[in-house]
């Protein structure tokens, strides 16, 4: 066969990465309900119809309309009972939300550590300049302090953070607080393995 | 087998030489003759073809940062479930049945049963020891690439245990890679 074989286009959701007609067997699946009803109505009829039933519901006023658009996943596959289970969690999904936003909007410090080489890291400190610090200043401040290397550098999203050659993550949370005092320990966060973890846990 | 992979686990890229580059395509081209005409695109000579070493004896080529083929030890070449998807024809097919689903994107390997029943379906000339895309019931797209164990009439005949080694499947680590630089 020498035909030269065209690529197919697979729909992938977004969500938990998978395509489409593989969602229903994801763990988050109640998440990407509202990303199949969108995009992919045809591979689940069931969950368009869900919906549908679920607006009329609530224009009747026959539930009370706490959650918005969970989507209920009544015998949309073989285990009901598992789905049972899943379906009370949109509520601490909201919640998560708000915590999330309100994270957003408080100042707050991040250090992340950048492995490269294997043993070669870099630190990055994000969002000093929040508590109103300067940052070429304090990358002179960290730069002395840890004898290394420390520069402003421009971020993702052209958020401005400082890079400071080496592994330190062991003092830079006594450092920072030591130095700039506006900086409670309480808003400086540690990311580990993709997680947001508090310094003074 | 890629379970908990991520970029962390490459011990070692490099830059191949022009004759392993060579090699590997003749490799991937005995593997799968369908995909050869697709091999320059997919493959150019131009840009550099990167072979990472990861953990397990597993090798990785990447093009342009993106995993296409992955081999353990010196296996054969298995392509990746995106590329996988984007020309389903090029391996031989197994479908497993529904129940099995769950369990094979959870990693585990594929039981001769969930292929021999009424939803599965095999492919009876596929020998022991080959890579085989692994379809599901009422599904269009494979969800894992695997390993036979055993030759597909075998598996008919002894229906019980492990027929195909599952290597690669969704939302795995591999599948998590998108880049590697």
């Amino acid at each position: 066969m020498a035909v030269k074989l065209q690529p197919v286009q697979v729909l992938y959701c977004p969500v938990c990465s998978m395509p489409a007609e593989y969602c229903e067997f994801s763990p988050e699946f109640e998440k990407c309900k509202s990303w199949l009803i969108k995009n992919a109505p045809d591979l689940y009829p069931q969950l368009v119809q869900e919906a549908a039933d679920k607006a009329a519901e609530k224009l009747d006023g026959l539930t009370v309309g706490g959650e918005e658009d969970g989507v209920k996943g009544e015998g949309s596959s073989s285990e009901p009972k598992k789905e049972d289970e899943v379906k009370r969690l949109p509520g601490g999904k909201v919640k998560k939300k708000v915590t999330f936003e309100d994270m957003q909007e408080k100042p707050e410090v991040v250090v992340e550590k950048i492995v490269r080489n294997k043993r070669k890291c870099v630190t990055i400190i994000k969002g000093l300049d929040m508590f109103g610090i300067k940052l070429s200043e304090a990358s002179k401040k960290l730069g002395k302090k840890f004898a290394s290397g420390a520069s402003v550098v421009k971020g993702p999203t052209d958020k401005e953070q400082i890079d400071v050659q080496g592994d330190i993550m062991y003092d830079i949370v006594e450092f920072i607080t030591d130095t700039w005092k506006s900086v409670p320990e309480s808003a400086i966060y540690f990311i580990e393995d993709g997680r947001k973890v508090s310094a003074n846990a | 087998m890629f379970k908990k992979f991520s970029s962390e686990e490459v011990t070692g890229q490099n830059q191949v030489k022009a004759s392993v580059q060579r090699k590997i395509r003749q490799n991937i081209a005995d593997e799968y003759p369908d995909l050869e005409p697709l091999l320059d695109e997919m493959l150019p000579k131009k840009s550099p073809l990167i072979v990472a070493k990861c953990q397990n004896h597993i090798n990785l080529v990447v093009v342009n940062n993106v995993p296409l083929f992955f081999n353990v030890r010196d296996g054969p070449y298995m392509p990746t479930l995106r590329l996988l998807h984007q020309y389903p024809g090029i391996m031989k097919k197994f479908r497993v049945d529904r129940g099995a689903i769950k369990f094979v994107l959870a990693g585990a390997n594929i039981m001769c049963p969930g292929l021999t029943s009424a939803g599965g379906n095999l492919d009876e000339e596929v020998p022991a020891d080959s890579p085989v895309a692994i379809m599901a019931e009422g599904k269009e797209h494979a969800l894992a690439i695997g390993y036979t164990k055993m030759s597909a009439k075998d598996i008919k005949s002894i229906n019980k245990g492990i027929g195909v080694d599952n290597m690669h499947y969704l939302n795995d680590g591999l599948w998590k890679t998108l880049h590697l630089d």
